[in-house]
């Protein structure tokens, strides 16, 4: 299996690390509040959907640039369709994944 | 109190046996040389501060760093690309104390810097089978139409960090790369290199970067 790193190009999955789902997001406390943050957090910390097709996972490239990245990869098929820099990835920013 | 006197030595004075190794032959396939008194700074920009980092490099160097994985050559010094909004600077060694000097003020304000001059071991590869060579323990591309002279590569060999880049080509027109490797790894890395070459012959020394 062979990734595509934004920065680096085409490198062996070997150089990266597999981080997990890149798609829940941090409850924020301040606009939230009360029980309906602590459901939030159980979710976004506990519970996670077990795709089989297309979804957005988080890697590391830290065999290479140490960069972190969003792919959107087929979990079926291996198939990656896209790598794009995760946000805040160095200021460079060849193709940053829309957050 | 007792004084301590540091000694900066080769971290492959046990491992370097200068000299032919592996198959005999006319001449070497593949010639090994550990390049010994480099400079090596890292630099990397502070947030939203690279392209001041890319203007003081310039004033600097004479040339822009490299925005994409590749190895400049500048005044006195290569800047290769190690990441996003980083560079290594590779300079031989002159007068230490005032090249890390020049470098921090240059720097100062837009870019952080880490000395790297001890950290790292610098091993060129070359001759006309070092292709062949490092193919059996790097999974990188290093054809002429994907890695051509000036091309650089942050990969892992051995699973161990390896900043790559292709040098200017050798007198006799032969591929000549260079492998930046961490000093504690370096003993390790020489001899997956070594007996890697050992099939087409291998010439070793060490030589002072220039």
């Amino acid at each position: 299996m062979r990734i595509a790193c934004p920065f680096c190009g085409e490198r062996e999955n070997g150089e990266f690390t597999y981080l997990g789902d890149a798609s829940p997001k941090r409850p924020n406390f301040a606009i939230d509040g009360g029980e309906v943050v602590e459901d939030a957090f159980y979710d976004y910390v506990y519970l996670r959907d077990n795709v089989a097709g297309v979804m957005r996972e988080y890697w590391y490239h830290g065999g290479g640039c140490r960069s972190w990245l969003v792919a959107e990869r087929n979990t079926v098929t291996h198939e990656f369709i896209s790598v794009k820099a995760a946000p805040g990835a160095g200021a460079a920013k060849p193709a940053q994944a829309g957050e | 109190m007792a004084d301590f006197s540091w000694t900066t030595q080769s971290p492959l004075k046990k491992a370097l046996v200068p000299g032919r190794h592996g198959a005999a032959g006319a001449t070497a396939g593949v010639t090994l040389t550990e390049m010994r008194d480099i400079v090596l700074m890292q630099v990397m920009a502070r947030r939203g501060k690279a392209a001041e980092t890319a203007k003081a490099a310039k004033k600097l160097f004479g040339v822009e760093p490299p925005v994409s994985p590749k190895a400049v050559s500048g005044k006195g010094a290569t800047l290769v690309w190690s990441g996003p909004d980083q560079f290594t600077v590779f300079a031989p060694r002159s007068d230490e104390a005032a090249q890390l000097e020049a470098m921090t003020k240059a720097f100062a304000g837009s870019a952080s810097l880490s000395d790297q001059c001890d950290g790292r071991c610098l091993i060129r590869v070359s001759g006309p089978r070092a292709r062949d060579a490092i193919a059996k323990f790097s999974s990188l591309d290093l054809h002429d139409s994907v890695f051509p002279v000036g091309s650089s590569a942050n990969t892992s060999v051995d699973h161990t960090a390896v900043n790559f880049w292709r040098d200017a080509n050798g007198a006799d027109g032969t591929p000549v790369y260079s492998m930046l490797v961490f000093t504690s790894f370096a003993d390790s890395l020489w001899h997956v290199i070594l007996d890697s070459s050992l099939e087409y012959g291998v010439e070793a020394s060490s030589a002072r970067a220039a």
